[in-house]
C-alpha cells in the first residue's frame, strides 16, 4: 500500500497558524455561574433584555444534558474550568485602526487577513475577532452609504437594540439544544449585519475569528438579517494556535431572509486539530441555522471544514416561505485523529421550496468523517423537491466514512432524490496524470480537487483563493 | 528517414515483467532508433498492453529481469512523471476519465512539467490557450473539449483525440499509442492517424500497438513485430502486417509451433 | 429505563421457563425486567408506534391445539411443507425426508444464537422478546442431497401473541430453495427469529411473504443470516397488511468472497405502519451486495426502512448498492429513510440512494390517453413498480395470491 501510505504523507502537513500572539490578555475567572453572566453582560454594557436573555438560557442550559447520540467520544468538558471572557487589554473598542494595538493588526497579517488601509482586500469587508472581541471591522463608512450594517454584535446590541431583541434567538431559540444554550448564556462577540430593503450588498462582508488564549472558550454568535429583495454574501474564517488540551468553540449562527432576499454563507474553518496523536485541538460545536421566511427567498451554506478535533455542525435551512430555496455544498477533509459530524437539515414548510445538498468528505489517517443529514417534507411542503449528493474519499484503511442521510416525507407531491458513493483515489487516474509528467503530490492534489469541484464552484470567487490555500495546507501543491 | 548514424531511443533486453503475480512478458527483446516508426501486433493476452504499461511505469506492473534503457540510461527506476518528462508518451487504449478536473488545467499542468525539462520558458494561462488552440487544428478537436473534464463523458474517438493533442503538446521522443485505433470509426481514424503522421519528427520514434492492418495503412511503419506469449516471436517489414492480416494468426501459432518442434 | 408496569405485568403471565430453550428465555425476560419495552431513546425504535406494540404484550401466550385451523394453498410437488405449532416441535411429527435432518442437540447448543450474536445490536429488543417467550425450536439441516424446495409456513392465531423460532444450517455446496410465509389472523401478534447458516458455496434463494390480513395484526421478524465464502444468498421480501410490522434482516458475510441480494417490498394503507430495518456486515474482502428496498404508503400510513451497510477495515473489494425507492401516495401518509453506510477500508465501491415520489403524471396520463381508466392504470403502474421485487419469488408463491392483495389495497 505504498500509493496510499504517501497520499497520506501529503494530506499531513504541518498546521501553520498555531502560533501564539504575546498580548496581554484580560481575563475573568474561571468558572460558570450567575455572576459570571452578569459580569459578562456588565462588561458590554448590555440592555437589561439581554441579560435576561442570558439568565434564562443559562436556566435552561442547567437544565440540559450534553448530547451523546452521534456516536463521537470526547473527553469530558470540565464547564467550571473555563474562561467564558477573555480580551485583549486595551481600551474599548477603538474608532480608528491607528489604535489598535499593532501586535494584533500583526496576527491577523499573518493569518492573511491584513486590516490596515493600505493592505486590506480591496472588495471584503472584515469583522476581526480575537478571543472573545472584535477587534476592528473594516469599510464600515463604505457600507453605510449603503444602509448595510456590518458591525460586531456586542456594538449592534447597543447601537440597534431593537433589531437584536426582535431577531436574536428566533431562528436558534435558547433551548434549542444543550451547546446553543451554553453560547446563549455566554456569547461573547461575533459579527451583525443588516441589509436594508432592495439593497444588493456592495462587498463580500467577512469575519475573522482567531482564538488565541488556551484555556478560553470560544462562544461567538453571528445574525445576519436580509430584508426584503436584498441580498449579501457572508465569509467566515477560522484558525487557533496550538495547544495540547482541548478548547471549546460553541458558536450560534442565524440568518433570516425575508421575501425575494438571499444570503450566502461560506465558512473555511481551520481551528487547529490536535497534533497526530490526537491531543489538543478545538472541539467545534456550532449551531448554524437560517430561516427562509419570505417567498422567494433562499439560504445557501457552503463550507470548507479541514480543522478541529472534533466538529459537529449542520448548518440548516427553514424553508418557510413559498418557492425559498435553501442549499448546501459542503467539503470535509479530516487527517489523524479528526472526528467530524456533519450535514445540514433541510426543513420544507412552504409550497414549491427546494433543496440541494453537496457533501465531500475526504478521509485520511485514522480520522472519521462522518455526513448527517436531514431532509423533510412537510405536509403542507406541495411541489418540494429535494436533490442531495453525498461523497466520500477514503485515504487509507484506517479512516472511515459513514454516510447517514435521513429522508422524512408527509407530502406526496413531492420528490427527493438522494444519491450516494465511496471512492479512493483510483490508481488508473493517478498513472494516467503522472504519465503525462505530472508529479505525484500535485496528481493526488488535482484529483482531490477534482473530487471537489462541485463545491469549490459554489463558493464566492474572493474566497475561492483562501479555500485553495487552506486546502493545500494538508495537500501541498497548487490546487487546481 | 533511418540511416546507420541514427542514435538508438530505447533499447529493450530481455524484459520480464508480471502483473498480479503472474508473469506476462517471458523476455522482450527490442531496440528503436530516431526516425523509425514500429509496429507490434499480436493477439489479446499477448503482451502487448503490458509491454507499453511497463514502459511508462505503471506501478502495478513489476519488472523481473531484463533491462529498458531511454537514451542509453536505465530507467527502471524512474517514476512514471519522471519518464512522461524525458520524453516518454503513452497513448492509453482506455483513456480514463477525471471527472472535476479541467482538461484546460490539466494539459497546461503536464505540458509546463515536460517544458521545464526541455529548460523552456513555463507557459501562463493566456500563452498556453494560445499554443492548444494551435494543437487542436492537428486532431480536429472543438475548443469546447478544453472547458470539460479530463475525458469525462468524451466519446471513443474524441478520447483518442484527446490523446493525440496531449501528444502534440508534451512533443515526445518516443510514442507508444496502444490501440490508438480501437474504437475508432474510419473518419476518427484518420484523423488520428494523420495526426501521428504531423507530429513523428527525424529525431523522435513511433510504437504502434495494433491489432489491425487498417492503422497501418494510414501510417507505414518501418518495422512489424509479432508479440505471442509475452515475446517478439517475428520480426518483418510492412509486408509481414499484410500477410498476418490476409493469413489471420493461425499462422503464428503454426510459425510457433515448429519453432517448438525444432527445439 | 426501568421496566413498566405492562412489562412487569407481562413477564409475570409469562410460564416459568422450560425446556431446552431455559437458558434463552431467560436471558429475554431479564432483558425486559432490566430494560423494558423500547422507547423514543433508542435510535432504532424512534419512530415506532408504540401503541402498537402493546398487543405483544397483552395477548395470551398460550394456545389451544384446536385454535389453528389455517386453511394454506396446496402444495407443489417436490416441495417439503413444514407447518410450525409454536407449542410444539414441529418436526416430532413428521418424517423428514431425504437430504433434510434435524440438528442434534450438541450441534443445537454450540450453534444457536450465535449468529444472533455476532450482529451485536445494541439493545436488541425484537431479539430479546423472540428468546423470552419461545418455547420451541425447529432446527434443520439441509443437506446437498435434499433436492426439493422447502416451505415453511407459520399460521396465526387468533387472539393470541406467539413466538416461533428457526434455525437452520444449510451444508456446504447446497442449492436450495426456501419460501416461508407468515400470515396475520383478527387481534393477533406474532415475533418470530430465524437463524440461518449457509456453509462454503451454498446457493440460497429465500422468498419471505409476510401477510397481515386481518385486522390489528402485528409481527416482529429477526432473520439473522450468516454466509461463508463463496455462498450466494437472495432474500426476496413481501410486508403487507400488518397493522405493525418490523423486519429486521442482518446478513453477515462472515468470510467475504460472498453474495448477497436483496429485494423488499412493504405496503401500507390505513393506519398501518411497517418498518424495515436492514444490516449488512461484510467481514472480508471481496463481497458483493445488491439491495432494493420499495415501500408504498397511502391513507394514513407510514413506511420506515433503516438500511446499514457496514464495511471494515478488512473488507476490501466489497462492492456494495444500496437503493430505497418510496411511493408516498397520500398527504397524511409518511415515508421515512435512511441509509447508514459505515466504510473503513479504502479500496471499495459503495453507492446508495434512496428517492421518495409519487406515480408519475405522466405515465399515468399516457396510460388514461389509451382509454384505460384510472383504477386501471394506477394498478398496472403499481404492478410495474411491484415487479423488480415480485419477479424474483419462486412461481409457487403465486399461490398465495400476494399481488392481488397487494394492488387491491392501495387507491390513489
Amino acid at each position: 500500500m505504498t500509493q496510499s501510505n504517501t497520499v497520506e504523507e501529503i494530506v499531513s502537513q504541518p498546521y501553520k497558524y498555531g502560533f501564539i500572539t504575546d498580548i496581554e490578555t484580560e481575563k475573568i475567572p474561571k468558572g460558570l455561574n450567575e455572576d459570571v453572566i452578569r459580569l459578562i453582560s456588565a462588561k458590554k454594557n448590555e440592555p437589561d433584555f439581554l441579560l435576561k436573555f442570558r439568565l434564562r438560557a443559562y436556566q435552561q442550559w442547567l437544565k440540559m444534558k450534553e448530547p451523546n447520540w452521534s456516536g463521537l467520544t470526547y473527553s469530558k468538558i470540565d464547564y467550571q474550568d473555563l474562561v467564558y471572557y477573555a480580551a485583549p487589554k486595551q481600551d474599548i473598542k477603538k474608532k480608528s485602526l491607528d489604535e489598535v494595538d499593532p501586535k494584533l493588526l500583526e496576527t491577523f497579517e499573518k493569518l492573511g487577513i491584513p486590516l490596515s488601509e493600505q493592505k486590506r482586500l480591496s472588495n471584503v469587508a472584515v469583522d476581526a475577532v480575537f478571543d472573545s472581541v472584535s477587534i476592528a471591522t473594516t469599510y464600515k463608512e463604505k457600507l453605510a452609504k449603503h444602509g448595510v450594517i456590518f458591525c460586531s454584535i456586542s456594538e449592534a446590541i447597543s447601537e440597534y437594540p431593537d433589531l437584536i431583541e426582535k431577531y436574536m434567538g428566533t431562528v436558534v431559540p435558547i433551548n434549542d439544544n444543550f451547546f446553543a444554550a451554553l453560547n446563549s448564556a455566554v456569547f461573547s462577540d461575533g459579527s451583525f449585519v443588516y441589509i436594508p430593503k432592495g439593497v444588493e450588498c456592495p462587498m463580500e462582508l467577512s469575519s475573522y475569528f482567531r482564538i488565541n488564549s488556551g484555556d478560553t472558550g470560544q462562544f461567538e454568535r453571528t445574525l445576519i438579517i436580509a430584508e426584503e429583495s436584498s441580498s449579501v454574501s457572508y465569509l467566515e474564517g477560522c484558525t487557533a494556535p496550538m495547544f495540547d488540551t482541548n478548547t471549546l468553540h460553541a458558536a450560534v449562527v442565524e440568518l433570516v431572509t425575508l421575501d425575494n432576499a438571499s444570503i450566502k454563507y461560506s465558512t473555511v474553518q481551520n481551528w487547529y486539530a490536535g497534533n497526530e496523536e490526537g491531543v489538543g485541538g478545538i472541539y467545534n460545536f456550532v449551531t448554524k441555522r437560517g430561516e427562509c421566511r419570505g417567498k422567494n427567498s433562499k439560504i445557501s451554506w457552503s463550507q470548507v471544514e479541514t480543522g478541529s478535533a472534533i466538529t459537529w455542525k449542520y448548518p440548516s435551512c427553514v424553508l418557510q416561505g413559498d418557492n425559498s430555496i435553501g442549499e448546501f455544498y459542503s467539503i470535509a477533509l479530516t487527517n489523524n485523529c479528526q472526528k467530524a459530524d456533519t450535514g445540514t437539515k433541510m426543513i420544507h414548510i412552504g409550497k414549491n421550496t427546494k433543496s440541494k445538498i453537496v457533501s465531500k468528505g475526504i478521509s485520511a489517517g485514522h480520522s472519521k468523517n462522518s455526513y448527517r443529514g436531514l431532509v423533510s417534507i412537510s405536509p403542507n411542503a406541495e411541489g418540494a423537491r429535494n436533490y442531495s449528493q453525498c461523497d466520500s474519499m477514503l485515504i487509507g484503511d484506517k479512516a472511515s466514512a459513514n454516510t447517514y442521510p435521513y429522508i422524512q416525507s408527509n407530502q406526496p407531491q413531492s420528490n427527493i432524490e438522494h444519491e450516494a458513493s465511496t471512492c479512493r483515489i483510483s490508481e488508473d487516474q493517478l498513472f494516467y496524470l503522472q504519465s503525462r509528467g505530472i508529479d505525484f503530490e500535485e496528481s493526488v492534489s488535482m484529483l482531490v480537487s477534482g473530487f471537489c469541484s462541485d463545491v469549490f464552484n459554489e463558493l464566492p470567487m474572493e474566497f475561492a483563493s483562501e479555500a485553495d490555500k487552506l486546502l493545500a495546507l494538508k495537500l501541498e501543491g497548487s490546487v487546481g | 528517414m533511418i540511416s546507420s548514424t541514427s542514435e538508438t531511443i530505447l533499447s529493450i533486453e530481455d524484459l520480464h515483467a508480471s502483473v498480479e503475480d503472474q508473469e506476462i512478458l517471458h523476455g522482450v527483446n527490442l531496440v528503436v532508433k530516431e526516425g523509425e516508426i514500429h509496429a507490434i501486433m499480436g493477439r489479446n493476452g499477448s503482451g502487448k498492453s503490458t509491454l507499453s504499461k511497463v514502459i511508462a511505469g505503471h506501478p502495478s506492473y513489476k519488472v523481473l529481469s531484463g533491462s529498458i534503457q531511454f537514451k542509453g540510461k536505465d530507467i527502471l527506476e524512474l517514476e512514471p512523471e519522471e519518464r512522461a518528462r524525458i520524453g516518454i508518451f503513452l497513448g492509453f487504449q482506455y483513456p480514463v476519465e477525471i471527472p472535476g478536473v479541467s482538461n484546460l488545467e490539466f494539459l497546461r499542468v503536464a505540458t509546463n512539467s515536460r517544458r521545464k525539462e526541455l529548460i523552456k520558458s513555463e507557459l501562463d494561462t493566456f500563452e498556453f490557450e494560445d499554443l492548444v488552440k494551435e494543437k487542436l487544428k492537428i486532431v480536429e478537436m472543438d475548443p469546447a473539449f478544453l472547458e470539460r473534464s479530463v475525458n469525462e463523458g468524451f466519446s471513443g474517438g474524441e478520447k483518442k483525440r484527446n490523446e493525440i493533442l496531449q501528444m502534440a503538446l508534451l512533443e515526445p521522443v518516443i510514442s507508444i499509442l496502444d490501440e490508438t485505433d480501437s474504437g475508432l470509426d474510419i473518419d476518427a481514424l484518420r484523423i488520428v492517424a494523420s495526426g501521428i503522421n504531423r507530429l513523428s519528427q527525424p529525431n523522435s520514434a513511433t510504437i504502434l500497438i495494433t491489432h489491425y492492418q487498417r492503422l497501418l495503412n494510414e501510417i507505414t511503419p518501418d518495422f512489424v513485430h509479432i508479440m505471442a506469449d509475452g515475446k517478439i516471436i517475428k520480426t518483418g517489414n510492412k509486408e509481414l502486417a499484410i500477410e498476418l492480416e490476409k493469413s489471420g494468426y493461425d499462422f503464428v501459432d503454426k510459425n510457433t509451433k515448429e519453432k517448438e518442434m525444432a527445439k | 429505563m426501568k421496566s413498566s408496569t405492562t412489562c412487569q405485568e407481562w413477564l409475570n403471565s409469562l410460564p416459568p421457563t422450560e425446556g431446552y430453550l431455559t437458558n434463552e428465555q431467560s436471558i429475554g425476560r431479564e432483558f425486559f425486567l432490566e430494560n423494558g419495552m423500547p422507547s423514543k431513546k433508542d435510535e432504532a425504535w424512534r419512530l415506532s408506534n408504540f401503541n402498537k406494540l402493546n398487543s405483544f404484550l397483552s395477548l395470551p401466550t398460550t394456545i389451544d391445539h384446536e385454535e389453528i385451523k389455517s386453511i394454506f394453498p396446496e402444495k407443489d410437488k417436490n416441495r417439503e411443507r413444514i407447518i410450525i405449532n409454536p407449542n410444539e416441535n414441529p418436526i416430532l411429527n413428521i418424517d423428514l425426508p431425504n437430504g433434510l435432518e434435524k440438528l442434534s442437540n450438541r450441534e443445537i447448543e454450540d450453534n444457536l444464537g450465535k449468529i444472533v450474536q455476532s450482529t451485536n445490536i445494541k439493545n436488541d429488543i425484537s431479539v430479546c422478546l423472540n428468546q423470552a417467550t419461545s418455547k420451541e425450536l425447529l432446527a434443520l439441516k439441509v443437506k446437498s442431497n435434499f433436492n426439493q424446495s422447502l416451505e415453511i409456513v407459520i399460521p396465526s392465531i387468533e387472539g393470541k401473541s406467539i413466538s416461533t423460532r428457526v434455525f437452520l444450517v444449510i451444508e456446504e455446496g447446497t442449492k436450495l430453495d426456501l419460501l416461508q410465509i407468515f400470515t396475520g389472523n383478527n387481534n393477533s401478534a406474532q415475533n418470530h427469529l430465524i437463524e440461518i447458516k449457509l456453509e462454503s458455496k451454498v446457493e440460497l434463494t429465500h422468498g419471505l411473504i409476510s401477510l397481515g390480513e386481518q385486522q390489528k395484526s402485528s409481527s416482529i421478524c429477526t432473520l439473522a443470516v450468516e454466509q461463508s465464502e463463496k455462498s450466494k444468498y437472495s432474500l426476496h421480501s413481501i410486508h403487507h397488511g400488518w397493522d405493525y410490522a418490523r423486519f429486521e434482516p442482518r446478513i453477515i458475510q462472515s468470510e467475504g468472497q460472498a453474495s448477497t441480494i436483496i429485494k423488499g417490498l412493504q405496503v401500507t394503507k390505513s393506519k398501518e405502519q411497517i418498518a424495515t430495518h436492514s444490516l449488512i456486515r461484510f467481514e472480508g474482502p471481496n463481497g458483493k451486495l445488491d439491495q432494493l428496498q420499495k415501500a408504498v404508503a397511502s391513507e394514513y400510513s407510514h413506511c420506515i426502512f433503516n438500511g446499514s451497510i457496514e464495511v471494515p477495515q478488512n473488507a476490501q473489494k466489497t462492492e456494495a448498492a444500496q437503493l430505497s425507492r418510496n411511493l408516498l401516495l397520500s398527504k397524511r401518509a409518511r415515508i421515512d429513510t435512511k441509509p447508514e453506510l459505515e466504510i473503513v477500508a479504502d479500496d471499495v465501491s459503495c453507492t446508495h440512494g434512496a428517492t421518495v415520489s409519487q406515480l408519475q403524471d405522466e405515465e399515468l396520463f399516457y396510460l388514461l390517453s389509451r382509454g384505460i381508466d384510472s383504477k386501471h392504470a394506477n394498478s398496472l403502474l403499481l404492478k410495474g413498480y411491484y415487479d423488480e421485487v415480485i419477479s424474483h419469488f419462486p412461481k409457487s408463491a403465486q399461490k398465495w395470491n400476494f399481488i392481488e392483495k397487494l394492488i387491491k389495497d392501495i387507491k390513489k
